[in-house]
């Protein structure tokens, strides 16, 4: 990659953390929302502090992977810079790397401060040093899968928030439930269990286990190769999917009703 | 250019070329194809099969990042990050054109003294009136000194103050070379600044020429005024109505829309001398670009089988 382009992947990152991060949808969805259902998930259960710092660890990694990719297309459409970046000597994949690594970085550096604060308060917490690398890269494939799975959403060319954000928790909390959060993969009848095989989160999870507890199903090999392909999956679909409705994003303006042209036979 | 959405065809087979330093104008009513022919300029929607924009002969898909630095784009609404302040949207748009720390800080210095920003480079670009945020447009449009302009609608919906500051910027990059395109609904606009004027409707392009030829081509009447001293009889206005395509409008004053001028003077002439009738103002007015913008959507649409009201 030529260093102009990654000199624009790193302004559009730079551009997208500075502007979106305190945006409303992002601070509800990305903050309030897991530290809320954290705490209605802890409060009056019996839960061992491993099980906490997984789950918590785990749905902010998800949670904020997943807040700001998704509305960066929808208000940079209805704000009509998303025309100009175009114009600009800027390319479509540097937009979408720009957007897939601000919210990645949004994830990591949220996560690892929380994850921080977790393992000072709790220093027997982690089973070895090597652990520290495992939470690291699943945090960070987390992040990266996060931000995919919300750009993937925004793909529908819309420029209203809230159409990005209902569909985003309507795929979100199922994903969530089978995502070994709440009842870890091991403890699961294989005929449940193939579900969760479904989402991502279930190979973060079962990455932290392994890092906290020892009592994964799942190698940190397989689930790092399982996330690798998930994020090939997602890559490739935002690729393909952003290319064939970015220009949607300009044609509703360009065919509304006042326009009288001429119709294809 | 080509430009198809689903069943509609926005843009149909049309082809211009502009030379450097030239002022052009497209004009067309709404939906015409005007945006879309400038988001199929500009790269903002990818060139259909056979479609081609060439840039100082340079195909623009082979180079488009190289060409689009030679583009300053200034949109109808803002398009601004509204949470950035004017600073902030210079230096992310200097960045994104190649410039160094240096020029960006040299360029902005310059085009907010120049447009008149300069006691608003901290303000939050979402506190600026609408005039300042296009004139913070045109500012990041010539950041990085393009050689050709697109203007899209640039004085629509400013107040009269803001219009002129626009408008004398756009002699001044007139005067300084630049290529210029421009669209508009202010038909005085487009004949006061543009050299060449495109009519887009229907996503064709129905008349390429210079402001004159257009109204000398298209629409050969002129209007002749003039003002009574006394009321006519009702005799008298029944007469020169039967000479004349005579339209009554307040305070003596008439109209009549000619296609022969000159001819129609001397009749007028003789008719008024004969009655004992004195004139007290007398002007023949030119075609409007105005008259020859509706007289040619309309005969497009007739062509077509569609209203236009």
């Amino acid at each position: 990659m030529r260093s102009e382009s990654l000199r624009n992947i790193w302004m559009l990152s730079k551009k997208n953390m500075s502007l979106y991060v305190k945006r409303g949808p992002v601070l509800i969805f990305g903050l309030m929302f897991p530290f809320f259902l954290v705490i209605s998930w802890i409060l009056g259960r019996t839960i061992t502090i491993n099980q906490i710092f997984i789950g918590i660890v785990a749905m902010t990694s998800f949670f904020t992977s997943t807040a700001i990719s998704p509305v960066i297309l929808p208000i940079e459409t209805r704000e009509k810079s998303l025309e100009r970046l175009l114009s600009a000597p800027v390319s479509f994949n540097e937009i979408l790397l720009g957007i897939i690594i601000a919210s990645t970085l949004y994830s990591i550096i949220i996560t690892s401060i929380i994850s921080i604060i977790f393992i000072l308060l709790f220093p027997t917490l982690i089973a070895s040093p090597f652990s520290y690398i495992i939470i690291f890269i699943g945090i960070s494939l987390m992040g990266v899968l996060g931000s995919l799975l919300g750009l993937l959403v925004s793909s529908k060319p819309t420029d209203m928030t809230s159409d990005i954000m209902v569909l985003m928790n309507l795929i979100k909390f199922p994903l969530l439930f089978i995502g070994g959060v709440f009842i870890p993969l091991s403890s699961l009848p294989s005929s449940i269990a193939i579900l969760y095989f479904f989402s991502p989160l279930t190979f973060v999870t079962e990455m932290l286990r392994s890092s906290v507890a020892q009592t994964n199903l799942l190698s940190n090999e397989v689930s790092i190769l399982f996330l690798i392909g998930w994020i090939a999956l997602f890559l490739t679909l935002n690729y393909v999917l952003h290319r064939k409705t970015m220009p949607k994003r300009f044609s509703e303006a360009a065919s509304g009703p006042k326009m009288k042209t001429v119709r294809k036979k | 250019m080509i430009k198809t959405f689903e069943d509609l065809i926005a843009v149909n087979h049309i082809s211009f070329r502009i030379k450097e330093g030239e002022i052009v104008g497209i004009l067309g009513p709404n939906g015409a194809g005007k945006t879309t022919t400038i988001r199929l300029l500009t790269g903002v929607f990818e060139l259909e099969q056979n479609s081609r924009v060439e840039i100082y002969s340079e195909d623009l898909t082979k180079a488009p990042k190289r060409l689009k630095k030679l583009f300053g784009i200034v949109p109808e609404i803002s398009n601004a990050y509204s949470d950035y302040t004017v600073w902030q949207n210079l230096n992310f748009c200097g960045t994104i054109y190649g410039l160094s720390k240096a020029k960006i800080k040299e360029r902005v210095d310059i085009l907010l003294d120049r447009f008149e920003l300069s006691d608003k480079k901290y303000a939050k670009t979402k506190t600026l009136s609408k005039g300042l945020k296009q004139r913070l447009n045109l500012c990041m449009a010539l950041l990085h000194e393009p050689s050709i302009l697109i203007l899209d609608e640039p004085t629509s919906g400013l107040d009269p103050f803001s219009v002129t500051v626009v408008r004398n910027q756009i002699h001044k990059l007139r005067k300084e070379g630049k290529t210029i395109l421009i669209t508009t609904h202010n038909m005085q606009e487009a004949q006061q600044i543009c050299d060449r004027i495109l009519i887009m409707n229907r996503g064709n392009i129905i008349a390429d020429e210079t402001p004159d030829n257009l109204r000398k081509n298209f629409k050969p009447t002129s209007t002749l005024a003039f003002k009574m001293q006394d009321t006519l009889s009702y005799e008298q206005k029944e007469k020169l109505n039967s000479m004349f395509n005579l339209k009554e409008e307040n305070n003596n004053l008439f109209r009549v829309i000619s296609e022969n001028p000159l001819e129609d003077i001397s009749y007028l002439y003789d008719f008024l001398k004969k009655n004992n009738i004195q004139i007290t103002d007398f002007k023949l007015l030119e075609t409007t670009l105005e008259e020859v913008f509706i007289h040619l959507i309309k005969n497009d649409s007739k062509f077509t089988g569609d209203d236009v009201r």
